[in-house]
């Protein structure tokens, strides 16, 4: 999966309104559950090179018992980058490029059809495990829509690795003669 | 012992071998997927265990007991009472309502109508088409047809329930949601499950996969019936 | 499109479709031989002479009179009604897989005038098969049974054939009737290809036929008192008035018990439904609310044999009550009495062959319907639901609406005839007797002396009602309807294989 822009995705948790650091890790783990945990440290650097290109302003200081904490607000030209980044459609897949494709390639380049087969089944095996896992998040009674949309998400992608996985095994003969003619 | 198994299950449809020597376990409470291309003798492995098919060679054992060499009624009755079976599509009697299709099994084992009828509402509500209770079939979306056949599977509240394809003829939404229902409802009556599909995804819905090949369970490492980590959940 | 492609469409099929095209052929065959039989009869010349100058070539009194050769041919005509019920019947066996696969040909892109050929030209050359055979069978037959007595005369009209393009007409008129029909019925697949996919609720039925049924008994009761005002007035009546009496009577009796039987099939399904506790009861009552009108399709032709059935019981016993009349007053006639009663016997062995017959396209239908839902029988065999609970639900279905209708087409066959054929009385008037040998009775000179004029006492003899006979013709029907019931629970066992879940 590509990087995701954390810039945009604070901003966009800022539209509701001010909200300071905590509050801003708290809400992007709560609304993208399944995602990469986001460290505290990035947060504030983030908010601060927004900071610094204008995009949000500090809102006012917070004093509850703890440490300061500074509340964030969206600017004028906050809301434009935002509404920008929105309304730019993804390139579907502008490079074939991935991990899993570019290993098995090269497997196939410098082993034999067997160490490729061998690493196929193995991540076709991982894919499953983490198949099931996923499934299982998303069954639980107490899953919510949250995470039902995160697993659906990874689930469709996992499904879609799984059935690639399948069909090249299958082709992985013809293939290493096509390779090494 | 072990609870369900295939030993050595060899099933031909006229000369054309459909299962050839087919040994599997199914361990109570699990829910067990059997994957692999079509044609593959996966629906007759799922027939055979259930006791609809009878195995030319090899045996089906069910807690002990050689389920193959049950008489048909015997079989029958083994169905009606402790399995449940699931089919992909047109398993619903065209006549019959919602109600009265799902009710049909404890008609048979002799409920009152009364009460049939009240677990039948209860089933449908579970799988959420009480509002179908009294339509036709022939009335409903393939989604709510799915959801009256499953109760209907269920409602007997059997130790197995054999799967073949149940989301074979949805969408994928109404697919999973099917799925979701029977797997919840499954895990709550501790009933094990055998599901045949072709699917990766619906596949994901069970606690091990077995993969078929040209009438084999597949044991070259394709098949991934050893329990991967977390498999148990 | 081409022949050869319309031809290959056409016989594109299943066993069952192989099955229709037999049955059809077969029907189209009987029903050749029925018709080229009653026209071979009405062929018959009439020598020179008098209305009543009988063809004396023939041993049969049927034969020979002029006035008894068109009840004849209007009996073997008679025979035709359960055979083309049959050819219905058998026109509907595995159609709606055929409509299925006519469906897919439509959404593949056929026209609906090329899903129109294609059907038409699968019923039009299975019956053409079926006349030309039936064509073939007649013409040997006529040679085979061309046996003149010692005497020279002929049991059988084989000395005589009807004209060729009346048998022309019969031959290539009957399949493309067939063919027009298949056409007709063909209305649903051809306007949307979707629309045989899905299976809704049919009408609910109205007790109307029974509207149907007293007018055809008042159209018989009224036959005789239309009758008598005529002759009171010393007039006659149009000649068109008492036979469309008696026909439209027929008819609308008739279609009246065959229409009765959807709506007592649906009020028996609901009553049944209501009190049903065993899953057998329970899946034929709602197959007899969900189709009412398979119960008229399928008993049509039962029903009609019948209800012909009992009106000649019903004459019978009228009959017998007028030969007791006049055998009491003295009157009558002693010697044709055995002779109409042969005639009768006759009537009867036509009316059981016109049951068989129905029981065919019975066992059809009956077969029909469990092939029909092979699916989701298989399904529940699958499941564990035993063979023996969907035949006991294949019998309720088929006996539920059987028993009543069958009393009904008893009943009103019966008394249609009894409304004419009232209680017959003679006497109450005084008549010449003359009691002496029939010599002298015989010579005008001597008769005078022995004669007096004696009162005669009124005599009315009431018909005994034909239990007996109605019982048999009960009995009869019953047993076509379980034997249909029992050769298709053995399709059953066929039909449930669990390959049946592989089809579609």
């Amino acid at each position: 999966m590509d990087r995701v822009s954390t810039s945009h995705v604070l901003l966009g948790l800022l539209a509701a309104g001010p909200r300071h650091g905590y509050e801003l890790k708290r809400a992007h783990d709560e609304r993208l559950p399944r995602a990469r945990p986001l460290a505290f440290g990035q947060v504030y650097a983030t908010l601060a090179r927004l900071q610094r290109d204008g995009l949000v302003v500090p809102a006012g200081q917070e004093r509850e018992g703890g440490p300061d904490r500074t509340t964030y607000a969206l600017t004028e030209e906050g809301r434009t980058a935002l509404d920008r980044w929105l309304a730019a459609v993804e390139p579907p897949m502008p490079y074939v490029a991935s991990t899993l494709f570019a290993k098995v390639v090269v497997a196939l380049l410098v082993a034999d059809p067997e160490r490729t087969r061998g690493y196929l089944i193995a991540q076709r095996r991982a894919h499953t495990a983490r198949l099931r896992e996923l499934t299982a998040v998303k069954t639980a009674p107490s899953a919510g829509l949250n995470d039902v949309i995160a697993a659906d998400f990874a689930i469709a992608h996992l499904d879609a690795d799984l059935r690639w996985l399948h069909t090249t095994l299958d082709r992985v003969a013809d293939w290493h003669r096509e390779v090494h003619p | 012992m072990t609870y369900l198994e295939a030993r050595g299950v060899v099933r031909a449809y006229g000369p054309t071998p459909a299962l050839r020597g087919v040994t599997l376990d199914v361990a109570e409470g699990e829910i067990l997927a059997v994957t692999g291309p079509s044609g593959c003798g996966k629906s007759t492995l799922l027939h055979c265990l259930a006791g609809i098919l009878r195995p030319d060679a090899g045996q089906v054992t069910w807690r002990g007991e050689r389920i193959d060499e049950w008489s048909e009624a015997a079989r029958s009755r083994l169905r009606r009472t402790e399995f449940g079976v699931l089919f992909q599509f047109g398993q619903l009697v065209a006549e019959l309502t919602a109600a009265e299709n799902v009710a049909l099994p404890l008609l048979l084992a002799g409920t009152g109508r009364r009460a049939a009828r009240a677990a039948a509402l209860a089933w449908l509500e579970r799988l959420g088409v009480a509002e179908v209770a009294d339509v036709l079939p022939g009335e409903m979306s393939g989604g709510q047809q799915q959801r009256c056949a499953t109760a209907r599977a269920l409602v007997t509240e059997p130790r197995v329930l054999f799967a073949d394809e149940p989301t074979g003829a949805l969408d994928t939404v109404t697919g999973e949601q099917v799925l979701t229902q029977l797997v919840r409802l499954a895990r709550e009556q501790r009933t094990t499950v055998v599901l045949v599909t072709h699917e990766p995804r619906v596949a994901g819905y069970a606690d091990r996969e077995v993969t078929m090949r040209d009438g084999l369970v597949d044991h070259s490492g394709l098949g991934l019936d050893a329990p991967v980590s977390g498999g148990h959940w | 499109m081409r022949p050869g492609t319309l031809l290959r469409l056409a016989l594109a099929g299943t066993r069952t479709d192989g099955a229709r095209v037999a049955l059809t052929a077969l029907s189209a065959a009987l029903a050749t031989l029925a018709g080229l039989a009653a026209l071979t009869v009405l062929a018959v010349v009439k020598p020179p002479g008098d209305a009543r100058t009988e063809s004396v070539q023939y041993t049969s009194a049927l034969l020979r009179e002029p006035g008894l050769r068109p009840g004849v041919a209007f009996a073997l005509l008679m025979l035709m009604v359960p055979v083309l019920g049959l050819a219905g019947q058998c026109a509907r066996l595995g159609a709606p897989a055929r409509d299925r696969r006519l469906a897919a040909l439509r959404l593949a892109g056929a026209t609906p005038g090329q899903v129109t050929w294609i059907a038409a030209a699968e019923s039009g050359l299975a019956s053409l098969l079926g006349t030309g055979g039936a064509f073939v069978l007649y013409l040997a037959g006529r040679r085979m049974l061309h046996r003149p007595g010692p005497d020279g005369r002929l049991p059988l009209p084989t000395d005589v054939h009807p004209a060729p393009a009346v048998i022309v007409a019969v031959v290539v008129g009957l399949p493309l009737v067939a063919a027009l029909a298949s056409a007709l019925l063909l209305r649903r697949v051809t306007t949307t290809p979707f629309g045989v996919v899905r299976r809704v609720r049919t009408r609910v039925p109205w007790p109307w036929p029974g509207l149907l049924i007293l007018a055809g008994l008042a159209m018989f009761a009224a036959f005789q008192p239309v009758g008598l005002w005529y002759e009171r007035r010393h007039a006659e009546p149009p000649p068109w008035l008492l036979p469309t009496l008696l026909i439209g009577g027929s008819l609308a009796a008739m279609v009246g018990v065959v229409a009765g039987t959807g709506w007592i099939s649906y009020t028996l399904g609901r009553v049944l439904h209501r009190y049903a506790r065993r899953p057998a009861v329970l899946l034929a009552a709602r197959r007899l609310t969900a189709d009412p009108w398979a119960g008229s399709r399928t008993f049509a032709a039962l029903l009609a044999a019948l209800i012909f059935g009992a009106g000649t019981a019903g004459f019978r016993a009228g009959f017998l009550a007028e030969a007791e009349v006049h055998a009491r007053t003295g009157t009558g006639f002693g010697a044709p009495a055995e002779f109409y009663l042969g005639a009768m016997r006759l009537v009867d062995l036509a009316v059981a062959v016109a049951v068989a017959i129905a029981a065919g396209g019975l066992l059809v239908a009956v077969v029909d319907g469990i092939t029909a839902r092979r699916r989701a029988y298989a399904a529940l065999v699958a499941t564990g639901v035993p063979r023996g609970t969907i035949g006991r639900s294949v019998l309720w279905q088929s006996l539920t609406p059987a028993v009543p209708a069958i009393t009904l087409a008893l009943t009103v066959g019966y008394l249609l005839v009894r409304s004419v054929y009232r209680a017959p009385s003679a006497g109450g008037y005084s008549a010449e007797v003359c009691h002496a040998a029939e010599r002298l009775c015989g010579d005008p000179l001597t008769r005078a002396q022995y004669t007096r004029i004696e009162w005669v006492p009124k005599v009315t003899v009431t018909p005994d009602v034909p239990w007996e006979h109605l019982a048999w013709f009960a009995a009869g029907g019953l047993a076509a309807v379980l034997l249909t019931v029992g050769v298709g629970v053995l399709f059953l066992r066929a039909s449930t294989t669990l390959e049946e879940l592989r089809t579609t």
